[in-house]
């Protein structure tokens, strides 16, 4: 395994390489420029121009792109254009919120998705399977936008409970209790993906029911929840666990909608307000981040497949 | 069922104990005013910068030598007052003493002096006075003395417009600075709160500047006296408007701007939530190119397209209550010194068949009109809809061309890309600071007739003078349309009804000084 991982992660280098070359050129050649956003309105294209020259935008772009790499390779990512802070400073703070939206909601996919997904497979053609079913399409079919707004109506304005927006760092004050500003997102992401996870769930156990394997177990006398927990649910798993690695990365990276209804400093509303702003050094930053995230969580859900899986070898 | 009952158990208890954790919520502390922005400003150096969202930050942090009265006539401020030389030539401004910078250097002229040259080079605004100046010299510790080539009359108000404006710094942090914004360690002026944080996408927070000095006299408009009431304001940047509104209500934020129209109603009727119209309107315009293409000095051409449209429909689609806004074809607001009707009979005829006749005569043959218009502010693309919609109605084939408004603004500075396009304005307290007089901004409006009446107008220092070239310039900006007007907006905010000293109008951007909880 470790002999596997190794290579793995060689195979990133021309990954990443690749994945900056194509960053770098889409970045570049949409239109606008972070100087005439920077300037304003009422500036004129003369203005525009002499500060675009003087943060160096009008040079080659391939003169752009290595003097950019070179600097990427000393672990420089360059300074962002509007914040004036320096680009992993950047994104380390949108990092602390998104990894912490998306591990709470993960916890409440768990807690909720796997446990109903289970409920669900083993109620199959029952009243209890038709209602967890219809919750789980509803709650997929619901804006996020739509729910967050009415937690926000109900749990903030209402009752009071929870705050309404934003989010300090857990090294501000307030400390581990600002976890509570996660909350009502964590919630929202989570009902749209939990109910995909219930949907999983409850077919990966129905296909896996089916088998031989279960049949025996039956034969051999064991118990309903026995069969269902240890030789249905285990199996079932290893598609679940595929399902559980992609959904975190995206909530990291994909979690935009939740990000600004609950004005969250996030990776998702970075990257597109950088986009808007068209703030080169940390869109760039940024995706380059994401691409080695998600290759990461490739790498750990092969990993959890040979732990999970006994048939899979990893070489 | 074994299996599941001990999950649910699980997660109710989790939920419970989530529950319980939430409900010793606490608010902020207390002397913290918390202001929900529609987003992030791009830098707070006023020199450089236009952003109004910029300028209501700053304008808390730095101060000018001028700024405006309740009636937006520019009062002093760092500035003690000014003697004019007989020919107008010479103006010697005299500055207060004992102005503390936020570093605790006192300001002198020198500092002026350096901010003003930095501005006059750099400055988005700038080249309005430098253009015309001499020099600019410090003629003694706590005096400055600028000399014109000729008289130039709208120095004081352009010295008092702090947007893109001539803020005040130390002379240190001058001298190095140049056209790129300076950095946030470098926000250092004489304001009445002291630039603290910047956390990107969380908050810019200021706090109370203890030894401000501020000017004397009643508080009128942004001038005389200024107390920093709150310890602390922090502007977070809240995109979505439904969260600005529900997180005002919920109390975790005391003021929240731009609220759309369509929820003005219910808001102004809520007791809970006081709204705050802004007294300065914007107004959306649409530049037609003067460069290049088809409406190039043909202005016959864009007198049919004005002709054809009615400016009221798009207000009414655009913006909603009617409280919001105004189909006034002036380029000032009614009850403003610059306010005339000159030419304004041409502002919203809507008339398409009498445009359709004068499009025939001025030689249209049907050849698209590309129309640029951004998505980023809602009230362009909206108004950009109906004008379209009309001018087709007229016999005009508007190729409408979407942009973000990053793309736009690219593409409006290569005069072969565009015939229109849509931007909107900041309410300005001197008509020489609307962009339409610059002639290098995009439409590169500089005509003969321009020229010679703008001369005139900023080489007379009579305000009565000024008033009649103004209304002659406007009508020949109805004559010629460089650029047409698409009305008045009113913009608000919402606060908490707990904001002491808040008035039920803010003058151009919101200030938070003589404001308490």
């Amino acid at each position: 395994m470790l002999v596997y991982t190794a290579k793995r992660l060689l195979a990133f280098i021309p990954t990443v390489f690749a994945a900056s070359v194509l960053v770098f050129l889409f970045v570049h050649l949409i239109p606008g420029d972070p100087a005439a956003v920077l300037l304003g309105d009422a500036a004129t294209p003369e203005e525009v121009a002499a500060l675009s020259s003087a943060m160096g935008f009008d040079k080659p772009l391939w003169v752009q792109y290595f003097r950019w790499l070179g600097n990427v390779l000393q672990g420089d990512f360059g300074t962002s254009i509007f914040f004036g802070e320096p680009v992993l400073s950047v994104i380390a703070d949108g990092a602390e919120t998104s990894i912490l939206l998306a591990t709470m909601t993960m916890i409440w996919i768990i807690l909720i998705g796997v446990p109903i997904g289970v409920l669900s497979a083993t109620r199959h053609g029952t009243w209890v399977d038709q209602i967890t079913s219809s919750g789980a399409m509803l709650a997929a079919s619901m804006p996020t936008f739509w729910l967050g707004l009415y937690l926000i109506l109900i749990f903030s304005v209402g009752l009071g409970w929870f705050p309404s927006s934003g989010f300090p760092s857990l090294s501000d004050e307030g400390g581990i209790g600002n976890l509570r500003y996660l909350l009502l997102p964590s919630l929202t992401l989570a009902a749209p993906n939990a109910a995909l996870i219930v949907r999983l769930v409850r077919a990966s156990m129905l296909d896996v029911a089916r088998e031989d394997h279960v049949r025996t177990a039956r034969a051999k006398g064991l118990s309903p929840a026995r069969v269902a927990i240890k030789h249905v649910f285990r199996n079932a798993l290893i598609a679940v666990a595929a399902a559980f690695g992609f959904t975190f990365a995206a909530l990291i990276s994909e979690a935009v909608v939740t990000e600004t209804v609950f004005s969250l400093p996030g990776i998702g509303r970075l990257v597109v307000q950088s986009i808007l702003r068209r703030d080169y050094p940390v869109i760039q930053g940024v995706i380059l981040v994401i691409v080695v995230l998600y290759m990461v969580i490739n790498l750990l859900v092969d990993l959890a497949y040979a732990r999970l899986d006994p048939r899979v070898s990893l070489k | 069922m074994k299996t599941v009952q001990h999950p649910l158990k699980f997660i109710a208890s989790i939920a419970a104990f989530a529950l319980c954790a939430a409900l010793p919520l606490t608010g902020q502390a207390d002397g913290t005013l918390r202001y929900a922005t529609v987003g992030e400003p791009p830098s707070l150096d006023q020199q450089v910068l236009t952003s109004d969202l910029a300028t209501t930050i700053a304008h808390h942090m730095f101060e000018g030598l001028y700024t405006f009265d309740a009636f937006y006539s520019p009062i002093p401020l760092l500035a003690l007052g000014e003697t004019v030389s007989e020919d107008g030539k010479t103006i010697v401004i005299s500055l207060r003493e004992g102005v503390k910078f936020h570093n605790g250097q006192e300001m002198t002229s020198a500092d002026v002096l350096a901010s003003l040259e930095r501005w006059g080079e750099h400055g988005a605004r700038g080249s309005l006075i430098f253009d015309h100046l001499d020099s600019v010299e410090a003629t003694g510790e706590y005096e400055i003395t600028l000399n014109f080539k000729e008289p130039f009359g709208p120095w004081k108000n352009i010295l008092a417009y702090i947007n893109g404006g001539a803020s005040i710094h130390p002379a240190s942090i001058m001298s190095g600075a140049s056209k790129e914004p300076i950095t946030p360690e470098n926000y250092i002026g004489t304001g009445p709160y002291v630039f603290q944080a910047w956390e990107p996408n969380r908050y810019v927070e200021l706090t109370r500047f203890d030894e401000y000095t501020s000017p004397q006299g009643d508080a009128d408009g942004y001038g005389g006296r200024r107390v920093a009431e709150f310890d602390t304001l922090r502007f977070i940047p809240v995109p979505d408007v439904g969260t600005r509104v529900a997180g005002l209500r919920a109390g975790d934020y005391d003021y929240a701007e731009n609220i759309p129209g369509d929820l003005f109603a219910d808001l102004d009727a809520d007791g809970g939530v006081k709204t705050v119209l802004n007294g300065g309107p914007i107004f959306g315009l649409v530049f037609a190119n003067s460069s290049d293409g088809i409406l190039q000095e043909n202005f016959a051409l864009r007198r049919a397209i004005q002709t054809a449209i009615d400016k009221t429909p798009a207000l009414q689609v655009s913006i909603g209550p009617e409280s919001l806004w105004r189909a006034n074809g002036s380029f000032a607001p009614e009850g403003n010194v610059w306010y005339t009707q000159s030419g304004a009979d041409n502002f919203s005829k809507g008339d398409p068949d009498a445009a359709r006749t004068m499009a025939e005569e001025a030689g249209y043959d049907g050849e698209p009109i590309k129309f640029m218009v951004s998505t980023n502010y809602s009230f362009h693309y909206d108004s950009a809809i109906i004008f379209t919609k009309q001018l087709a109605q007229a016999g005009f084939n508007i190729d409408l061309q979407v942009y973000d408004w990053a793309t736009l603004i690219e593409k409006r500075a290569q005069p072969d890309q565009w015939d229109l396009f849509f931007t909107h304005h900041g309410f300005v307290p001197d008509p020489i600071l609307i962009t339409v007089m610059n002639d290098n901004y995009p439409g590169w409006w500089s005509t003969p007739e321009k020229t010679a009446l703008k001369d005139r107008f900023t080489a007379s220092s009579d305000p009565a003078e000024r008033q009649e070239i103004w209304a002659e310039i406007q009508a020949l900006i109805y004559e010629q349309v460089p650029t047409m007007k698409t009305g008045d907006i009113y913009n608000y905010d919402i606060a908490s009804p707990l904001l002491q000293g808040l008035g039920d109008k803010s003058l151009i951007w919101p200030s938070f000084w003589n404001v308490s909880n």
